[in-house]
C-alpha cells in the first residue's frame, strides 16, 4: 500500500491481483449479476486509486476494500428491488449453475437469503471477518449482525446437505 | 454446518465470470493509477513554475486576446458547452439546499428531513414516507402502520391495518398526501384507501385493483403509485391491474375519467398545474393532456403523445415540473464500454435539451418546488447535483450517504421522496 501511494504501479498491480477476485466473489454472491459484480469490483478498486493520497496507511487496505464493495452491491440490489418492483421486468438475476454443478444448491439457497443477511454471510464466511467488524462495515448494531449470521446460516445449511448428497453422487 | 465449511463452500462455489472480466478490471485501474501520476506530476510542476510570474501574465494576456477575438469566441462557446453539459465540481458535504426547501430522504434505515441549511434529522425507522403540502407533516408507513410525524419525528397519530383497515397483514405502501392536507391515499395490499390529515375517516377506494393483472405479467401495473391531482382537491390517478388509468373522486369514490394507460407503465407524475400526466416505463415516456372539470362536467382524459428517445435510451426515472410542461428525465445509454448518462429537459411539441451528461449511470431526477431546476441523483459518484434550467454549471454536493449515516461513515445511496414546497 504504502509503494503504491509513493506511486509505483507494480505494488497497485500487485494490490488489484490480490484482492480482485475476493471483491468480484463478494459482490456476485450478494448481487447474483455476473455484470453488476464485475462493475462494484471495478469500482471500488477506481475508490481505492482516487483515495490513495487520503488513504491513513495504519489501517489495512482488505476491510476498506470490502467495505466499499458489499456496501455498493447492497445499493445496487436496493435498486434493482425498487427497479423490478416498479418495472415487471425480466429477472436481473443471471441464469443460476444447474443444481448438480458445484455449490449449485448452495447459490440458489444463498439468492433466497435478503440480500442484507447475504453481505453478512459473505463478510462472516467467505471474506472472515469478525461480527464486530461487520458491524462497523455496515454501520449496523452487533446484535443485529449476529441475528441476520444465524437466520442466513439456520437457511444455508439445509443447502449444504443437498450439496454433499449431490457430490457423494459424483 | 461450520463456518470453515461454509467458508470453503463459499469459496468452491462456480460462479460466472464475465470474459477477461479481471484484465479488463486491470487495464482500467492501472490507467486510473497513470492518470492520477500524471497528475501528481502536473501539480509537482505547477508547483516548479509558480514563482514565475511573468509566464504566466503572458498567458493570461495571449488568452484574453484568444478569448476575445471571433475565433477564440468560437473556442469559448465550444468550452462553455463542454463544461455545461459536465457535471459541476462537488462540494464536499450536505452544507445547504440549492435553491433552498426542504428535501425528505428515504436511507435503508428510514426517512431524514434535511432543511434548507442542510441540517438534518431521521425520522424513525419507517419504509416510505410522504411530505404534507406544506412540509408541516410527513406521512410515514411501516409493517401494516401508518403515521403521521411532525418533521422532527414526533408522530401525530398512527392507524395500524388490521384494527381499521379490511385486510389484516398487508403492508401499507406509497402513502400520498392531497395537495390540500386534507386526506392521504395510500395501498393496503392491492386496496386504494384514503384517511383524512388527522387519521380519522378511514376507508375504501377501490378494493383489489390488482384485478385483471394479465397473467404473463410479472409485475401487476396496479403497482404504481396514486397521485394527487396537484390542482382539484380530491382527484386521485392510479392505475388498475388491467391496465386502466384511472381518475377518481375520493369523497365518492365515482370514477371521473378512464383511459388505457400505457404498457407496461411503471410510475407515473401528474403536473404541469395538474394538466399533464407523465406516464413513463424504462422503455418509454408519454405525456398525456387531462382536460379539467367544468361545472358541471367531469375531467377528461386526452390523447397521450409519445416523447421521442433515442434508440437503446433506459429511462432510469422521470418527473413532471410542477407548473409547466416540461418533463426531466434521467436517461442511460447502456454500452459495453462507456456506458453514459443524461439528464434531458423535454418541452413538448419544441424538442428537448440535453441539462447534463456523466460518464456511467444516473439515479432520480427531482424537480424543485419553484420549477428552476433539477436534482439529479449520481449515486456511482456518491453525488447529488443541483442542476438550474436558466444555464449555468449548478452546483454538486458530494458524499451524499455519508451525509445520511448516523456515524459519517458511507452507506447506501439515499432516495429523494420530496423537495418541499412550492412558494
Amino acid at each position: 500500500m504504502r509503494e503504491a501511494q509513493d506511486g509505483s504501479g507494480a505494488a497497485m498491480a500487485q494490490l488489484y491481483a490480490l484482492h480482485w477476485r475476493g471483491a468480484y466473489r463478494a459482490a456476485f454472491l450478494v448481487v447474483h449479476d455476473a455484470a453488476a459484480a464485475e462493475d462494484i469490483a471495478q469500482d471500488a478498486f477506481l475508490a481505492a486509486v482516487d483515495a490513495l493520497d487520503r488513504f491513513d496507511r495504519r489501517r489495512p487496505f482488505r476491510p476498506w476494500l470490502h467495505r466499499i464493495v458489499v456496501n455498493r452491491a447492497l445499493d445496487w440490489t436496493r435498486r434493482e428491488a425498487l427497479r423490478r418492483r416498479a418495472d415487471g421486468a425480466e429477472s436481473v438475476f443471471e441464469p443460476l449453475p444447474p443444481p448438480d454443478e458445484i455449490g449449485g444448491e448452495m447459490i440458489a439457497a444463498l439468492k433466497e437469503l435478503p440480500a442484507e443477511q447475504r453481505a453478512v454471510v459473505v463478510l462472516r464466511h467467505l471474506l472472515e471477518y469478525t461480527p464486530g467488524e461487520i458491524a462497523r462495515m455496515l454501520d449496523l448494531p452487533r446484535g443485529t449482525v449476529n441475528s441476520r449470521l444465524r437466520r442466513g446460516l439456520d437457511r444455508l445449511r439445509e443447502a449444504a446437505e443437498v450439496d454433499a448428497v449431490m457430490e457423494g453422487r459424483r | 454446518m461450520s463456518g470453515d465449511r461454509l467458508g470453503g463452500a463459499l469459496w468452491d462455489i462456480t460462479i460466472p465470470k464475465p470474459l477477461d472480466a479481471e484484465e479488463r478490471g486491470r487495464r482500467i485501474v492501472e490507467a486510473a493509477f497513470e492518470d492520477r501520476q500524471k497528475q501528481r506530476g502536473r501539480a509537482f510542476n505547477r508547483f516548479r513554475y509558480k514563482s514565475s510570474a511573468a509566464l504566466a501574465c503572458g498567458l493570461a494576456a495571449l488568452l484574453a486576446v484568444l478569448m476575445l477575438s471571433p475565433a477564440g469566441a468560437a473556442v469559448r462557446d465550444w468550452v462553455d458547452e463542454a463544461i455545461s453539459s459536465g457535471a459541476p465540481r462537488p462540494e464536499p458535504t450536505l452544507a445547504k439546499i440549492p435553491g433552498g426547501g426542504k428535501l425528505l430522504v428515504q436511507t435503508g434505515e428510514g426517512p431524514w428531513v434535511v432543511q434548507a441549511d442542510g441540517s438534518r434529522r431521521p425520522l424513525g425507522d419507517y419504509e416510505a414516507a410522504s411530505w404534507s403540502p406544506h412540509g408541516l407533516f410527513v406521512a410515514a408507513a411501516k409493517g401494516r402502520t401508518l403515521s403521521a410525524l411532525e418533521p422532527d419525528g414526533t408522530p401525530r397519530w398512527s392507524i395500524t391495518a388490521g384494527k381499521r383497515v379490511a385486510f389484516p397483514g398487508r403492508r401499507i405502501v406509497s402513502p400520498t398526501w392531497s395537495p390540500s392536507g386534507e386526506r392521504i391515499a395510500y395501498r393496503s395490499g392491492f386496496d386504494l384507501r384514503v384517511i383524512a390529515g388527522d387519521g380519522t375517516e378511514d376507508r375504501l377506494l377501490d378494493g383489489s385493483i390488482d384485478v385483471g393483472t394479465p397473467p404473463d405479467a410479472r409485475i401487476s401495473p396496479a403497482y404504481v403509485p396514486p397521485e394527487w391531482s396537484p390542482t382539484s382537491e380530491g382527484e386521485l390517478a392510479y392505475v388498475t391491474g388491467a391496465g386502466r388509468l384511472r381518475i377518481l373522486d375520493s369523497e365518492t369514490g365515482a370514477v371521473l375519467a378512464a383511459a388505457p394507460a400505457m404498457g407496461r407503465i411503471t410510475w407515473m407524475d401528474w403536473g404541469a398545474n395538474g394538466k399533464k400526466i407523465l406516464e413513463a416505463s424504462p422503455g418509454r415516456l408519454r405525456l398525456r393532456p387531462v382536460l379539467p372539470a367544468g361545472t358541471p362536467s367531469r375531467p377528461a382524459l386526452g390523447r397521450a403523445h409519445r416523447l421521442p428517445l433515442s434508440p437503446g435510451a433506459a429511462v432510469v426515472d422521470a418527473a413532471l415540473a410542477p407548473k409547466r410542461p416540461l418533463v426531466a428525465a434521467s436517461i442511460t445509454h447502456w454500452k459495453k464500454h462507456g456506458t453514459y448518462s443524461e439528464i434531458v429537459i423535454f418541452r413538448p411539441g419544441k424538442g428537448s435539451r440535453v441539462l447534463l451528461t456523466v460518464p456511467g449511470s444516473l439515479g432520480q431526477v427531482v424537480w424543485s418546488p419553484d420549477g428552476r431546476r433539477v436534482l439529479a441523483a449520481w449515486p456511482g459518484a456518491n453525488q447529488w447535483l443541483f442542476l438550474p434550467l436558466g444555464g449555468g454549471r449548478g452546483q454538486a454536493i458530494a458524499n451524499i450517504s455519508r451525509a445520511f449515516s448516523p456515524d459519517g461513515q458511507p452507506t447506501s445511496f439515499p432516495l429523494v421522496e420530496g423537495w418541499c414546497c412550492r412558494r
